[in-house]
């Protein structure tokens, strides 16, 4: 329960300080960029999720938990 | 002026442009674009140290952009799996002998080695479907399949995703939900939870197919912060149900002075095991809970891309995961990429490297290392470079290491000068091809 509140309340400061974050429409040449890109390699990073899905007990975070394998 | 600085100009100078018409970035360059075919393509070798295992994997994903940013991705991949795996079962001063999970023959291993399931062979092929698309101007959805097929699973999984962009686009809110719905058929039938591994041609402890559904929630947020620099939260929510056990996993039953395994007595003329194992019992449910936070992090081209996640799940196992990766460009297309990640586990509750016959069964057990307390290191290069036609090729080397112990309380007489955890050394290389 206490985790439950404290991720609320982390999210709520997130999105009450990103009003005053960002760039103007003119300052997304970086950001627009493929290596900026917050998955950068779809390929890449199915694989590496495959790998630690079927050798550790943890998955997924990024998106989906990953899965649909008979390897854990 | 290089191409690479009229790129760079030309894509700042479209993102102006477009978000000044309201529209976001790719949205309208796309619109203006013929209807056209993407690939992401990649070879994969993973390989563990010693008989364990190998995969060769082939993967794909061809995506299509249809006018106003609508796209199809649709997804293949074919593993070629082999090798050993542990069994569960602990080593011992003399050979043991076990019967194959099929049932139909017996295999032995030599004293003082760690028992490993050597019939592990399968093939696997995943294909997954995509749509998305705009809704309204700020808003996107898209809606998914896969389906993946071995010899003793089946996997069929529905998703679907919506994201919403606040402030300016700088925002970014996004809730997505995945069904999956998997059959498992294992060699043999899945055999009842704690029963005893039975001679070769006995399957009276067998019992059919299996089920196992899995939901999966993700709520997430990015926001962009400045020119340079921009960060995601993802908090994760997952619910299996079914059956979690894995059917070709065992446990060895010890005496509860010596810790060693139990012998077995065998009929003439039979094969079957030497020793006495039972078969893993694990909850019929779990829960998981995951934090995941990636910031990316641009310094004059070098980019830094930093991830950690922080999962918890009711069967008590919590675990940390830090993930590093620093591209650093050189020459006119190429760039270079060391890469760390950093992963330690807690052991699952019901998680026992053997079994006492002094004590009453416990409600759950399972020797599976991949519930077990552990840490592991991945340390990787990748080099990545785009070619005269434009496409991309990239080639990354990585070894991954986990280092293990069983907690000291559930060592038992013999049990304590054995290695009841070895590492585990793999080594993962893998060509991508983008054009």
């Amino acid at each position: 329960m206490k985790r439950t509140v404290g991720v609320g309340a982390m999210t709520i400061l997130l999105c009450t300080g990103c009003s005053s974050m960002g760039v103007e429409p003119w300052e997304r040449d970086v950001l627009a960029k493929q290596e900026m890109q917050l998955t950068t390699d779809e390929i890449e990073a199915a694989t590496d999720d495959h790998i630690y899905f079927s050798k550790e007990a943890s998955s997924g975070g990024r998106g989906f938990g990953g899965g649909g394998c008979g390897c854990n | 002026m290089s191409q690479k600085e009229t790129h760079s100009i030309s894509v700042a100078l479209a993102a102006a442009t477009c978000t000044l018409l309201g529209s976001g970035i790719s949205a309208t360059v796309d619109a203006q674009e013929e209807p056209a075919w993407d690939f992401n393509t990649s070879l994969l070798y993973y390989g563990e140290d010693g008989d364990r295992v190998k995969d060769f994997s082939v993967s794909a994903i061809a995506r299509r952009m249809f006018i106003d940013d609508r796209y199809l991705t649709l997804g293949l991949t074919i593993d070629g799996l082999t090798g050993a795996t542990p069994s569960g079962a602990i080593r011992q001063d003399v050979a043991q002998t076990f019967t194959r999970p099929s049932g139909n023959a017996a295999y032995s291993v030599a004293a003082g080695v760690l028992p490993l399931d050597d019939t592990f062979k399968d093939t696997r092929l995943a294909l997954t479907a995509g749509w998305q698309q705009p809704v309204g101007d700020t808003s996107q959805v898209s809606v998914g399949a896969s389906a993946s097929k071995e010899y003793d699973y089946l996997h069929l999984g529905v998703n679907a995703k919506f994201a919403r962009d606040f402030n300016q686009r700088n925002t970014t809110v996004s809730a997505g939900i995945a069904l999956s719905m998997d059959s498992l058929d294992p060699v043999g039938g899945a055999p009842a939870p704690f029963s005893p591994m039975l001679d070769v041609g006995d399957t009276s402890n067998r019992l059919g197919d299996q089920d196992k559904d899995v939901l999966d929630i993700v709520l997430g947020v990015s926001q962009v912060i400045s020119r340079d620099l921009v960060v995601q939260a993802n908090y994760s929510y997952s619910k299996s149900d079914g059956y979690l056990t894995d059917p070709y996993k065992v446990l060895s039953l010890v005496d509860g002075t010596s810790g060693d395994t139990l012998l077995r007595s065998i009929a003439p003329g039979v094969d079957g095991p030497s020793h006495q194992f039972l078969f893993e019992s694990r909850p019929g449910e779990r829960t998981k809970h995951s934090i995941f936070g990636q910031a990316k992090y641009y310094m004059n081209g070098k980019v830094l891309d930093a991830s950690y996640r922080y999962m918890s799940d009711d069967w008590e196992i919590d675990s940390h995961t830090v993930d590093l990766r620093y591209r650093i460009p050189f020459g006119a297309n190429r760039y270079l990429e060391p890469h760390l990640r950093f992963y330690t586990q807690t052991d699952a509750e019901f998680y026992r490297l053997s079994i006492p016959d002094s004590l009453p069964l416990p409600g759950h057990a399972s020797a599976d290392y991949r519930l077990g307390n552990f840490d592991a290191i991945t340390a990787g290069l990748k080099y990545g470079w785009r070619t005269h036609n434009d496409n991309e090729m990239s080639v990354r080397i990585e070894g991954y290491r986990q280092t293990g112990s069983v907690p000291a309380d559930q060592l038992i007489g013999n049990q304590v000068s054995r290695d009841n955890f070895p590492d585990l050394n793999a080594i993962i290389v893998q060509f991508g091809y983008r054009f």
